[in-house]
């Protein structure tokens, strides 16, 4: 068999199987590489509740739950609390917290939300999971080093490397240095 | 090859389950078994600076955007500490809120920039501003903050190594 013949096959054998891990790692790349616009992750909703505000500022933390709990008829449950002042308290639901001035009855609210798909490729990507995964991480990247290789000699001729192939690879290698030049 | 190609997947999968750890733990593994509670470092600070603890304690607060900072309540009312992650090492997600996190690090200061006396950005300005002889009502605004200059209020948190939120 004919090496170019190899390098056919290695190219399109591997990047089957790339394909899975290629969308996911480049839709997270894009996720993550904006974090100062947005939080990749969650979809983070605010809102401005009123209670009748009290003047009681010898309640508890417990009393202080319940008394806005009360007045918001709200119906989820409370996993946790936080007393931050004497009369400020903070609530937790499951994807959802208040921040309470009882003082004012003015109440912070804030839902937190997954986004979909966004935040399981970012978990991939970052390498959350650990152990394994990063295994098959590794062995994704020395996939794409196998992609690139064998993509610069899968055809000969005006369109190969030998002919405008050269040029294109030339200026994909001189991005990354000339923005090294400039920002490092 | 659909035989190979399903066996390697069912492979795949079984050992990413097996291995799988809930994504629950963030960072490295905690190697301290003894929790100190938060209101005894708050208390004696400088006693804990520079020394690894483990916490344990209700998260009040997250970074929104990166996810690189908690804060996590005391055992006293009011009483909370900031846990600071080096970016991208640790990104602890906005749903921890009002979960229980155990986290591990190193206990050190920072002095606010605000409350670095006339030290900093503006500050050190302003007052230089005004030690040119303007006498005023502000000039004693200035010398209270030469004073803080002297006594800056350190603010200690915890640089986070490794964290379990349940």
């Amino acid at each position: 068999m004919k090496w170019r013949k190899v390098v056919r096959i290695l190219h399109r054998d591997f990047g089957y199987l790339a394909f899975g891990l290629t969308i996911i790692y480049a839709v997270s790349g894009i996720a993550v590489n904006h974090t100062s616009d947005w939080n990749p992750n969650y979809v983070i909703s605010r809102d401005s509740l009123k209670i009748p505000p009290t003047r009681d500022s010898s309640l508890s933390k417990e009393e202080m739950v319940a008394y806005v709990i009360t007045n918001l008829n709200e119906k989820d449950s409370v996993i946790s609390s936080f007393k931050s002042s004497p009369m400020v308290v903070d609530i937790f639901f499951d994807g959802k917290s208040y921040k309470a001035d009882l003082k004012t009855g003015r109440i912070k609210a804030e839902i937190v939300e997954d986004r979909a798909v966004i935040r399981q490729t970012n978990y991939l990507h970052l390498n959350a999971p650990k152990k394994i995964w990063t295994y098959v991480a590794d062995a994704f990247a020395v996939i794409l080093i196998l992609l690139s290789v064998t993509g610069l000699f899968m055809i000969k001729g005006k369109k190969g490397i030998t002919g405008r192939g050269k040029w294109l690879t030339v200026l994909g290698v001189l991005i990354p240095i000339i923005f090294l030049i400039i920002y490092f | 090859m659909k035989k190979t190609a399903f066996i390697f997947l069912a492979l795949l999968l079984g050992v990413s389950l097996t291995f799988a750890d809930g994504g629950k733990k963030y960072g490295k593994d905690l190697t301290l078994t003894k929790t100190t509670k938060v209101s005894e470092i708050l208390e004696n600070p400088e006693q804990y600076d520079g020394k690894k603890v483990l916490i344990e304690g209700t998260v009040v607060n997250v970074c929104k955007k990166a996810g690189c900072w908690i804060e996590i309540a005391g055992d006293k009312d009011y009483e909370s500490i900031t846990v600071k992650v080096n970016d991208g090492e640790i990104v602890f997600p906005a749903d921890a809120k009002g979960k229980t996190a155990v986290v591990e690090g190193e206990v050190f200061s920072v002095v606010p920039k605000s409350e670095a006396g006339c030290k900093g950005e503006g500050g050190d300005k302003e007052c230089g501003d005004k030690e040119k002889g303007e006498k005023s009502e502000n000039h004693e605004n200035c010398k209270d903050k030469q004073v803080k200059k002297e006594t800056p209020q350190k603010k200690y948190l915890i640089k986070g190594i490794g964290a379990v939120i349940k």
